[in-house]
């Protein structure tokens, strides 16, 4: 095998789409579906001033990472619950994941 | 007018399919009911299940049974319980209102599901094949309940026994979700 199939192949083996679920445990990614950026979360104050900016921002611009990627998962075939998880984009490892619920709370929202 | 009288059929009409070391029998004798908990009820659900029938709300995958063993809890998700208990008349989700006298909202599933209870030694050997979860003792424990997808339909399945475990798949899925177990069985015994 020469060096880059090898390489390509070590790619495949860190393939990791398991979601550890905070309250039910390690969980195959087919049973979630995948909703995008959790900046989501932060829906712009209609009333303020660059509201029209605000929304165009929050509805249509979005990061292109290449490494970590914060985004908002639904466990759709499970218990229905809301998840942000953080993903890098380069290597799919899952490096963290919590209640959607808890990190907007942890972001200074009320519920 | 005509006068119809309608009489219901379970879900697989009462199918069972036999192999070595592995039963598949379609369950016929229990209701499922849903309770969906609202918003800050949880403490008065709490004392209304002990009280009523020494019930406590498990913890989220975990299942839980009355003190005469006939009405099993389990705790899908946050805000939501299913009720797993034997009863034949149409009327579950008041019967269990009634019984729990629980600020829940009822909603019978009887019908909806179809149920089948897969027994015996080669159970895990079988299920393993079609079933994402880890059905290992040690983390599949007995009582553990869970949502998942097997044959890419959403599915529940509960550990009853070490070796007995009840699936439960959509109403319209149920003939698929035992061909499904037979041809793993097939595979596997």
């Amino acid at each position: 095998m020469t060096r880059k199939a090898l390489e390509h192949s070590l790619t495949c083996i860190n393939f990791d789409m398991i979601i550890n679920h905070p309250l039910l445990g390690p969980r195959d990614s087919e049973e979630f579906v995948y909703l995008g950026s959790a900046d989501l979360i932060n829906r712009p104050n209609w009333e303020s001033e660059t509201a029209i900016e605000d929304f165009h921002e929050y509805q249509y611009i979005r990061e292109n990472v290449a490494g970590d990627n914060v985004e908002l998962w639904y466990h759709e075939q499970g218990d229905q619950s809301w998840l942000v998880v953080t993903r890098s984009t380069l290597t799919h490892e899952i490096k963290s994941v919590e209640l959607a619920s808890d990190y907007a709370k942890n972001n200074g929202r009320s519920r | 007018m005509s006068n119809y009288s309608l009489t219901k059929i379970s879900a697989l009409e009462g199918a069972r399919h036999d192999f070595d070391g592995l039963s598949l029998t379609e369950i016929v004798d229990q209701s499922l009911v849903m309770m969906a908990m609202p918003r800050n009820k949880t403490d008065k659900i709490t004392k209304a299940l002990n009280s009523s029938c020494g019930l406590s709300i498990p913890i989220i995958g975990q299942s839980g049974r009355s003190d005469d063993d006939s009405i099993t809890l389990w705790r899908l998700q946050k805000d939501q319980l299913m009720v797993y208990f034997p009863y034949a008349n149409d009327d579950a989700d008041n019967y269990l209102k009634n019984k729990f006298k629980a600020p829940a909202y009822y909603t019978d599933q009887s019908d909806t599901w179809a149920m089948i209870n897969v027994s015996g030694e080669e159970s895990v050997n079988v299920l393993e094949r079609i079933c994402p979860l880890n059905l290992d003792l040690r983390t599949f424990t007995v009582g553990t309940v869970s949502r998942t997808v097997m044959e890419h339909i959403g599915t529940i399945i509960y550990r009853e026994g070490r070796d007995s475990f009840v699936i439960l798949t959509m109403r319209s899925f149920g003939i698929s979700m035992m061909h499904a177990l037979e041809v793993s069985a097939k595979n596997v015994l």
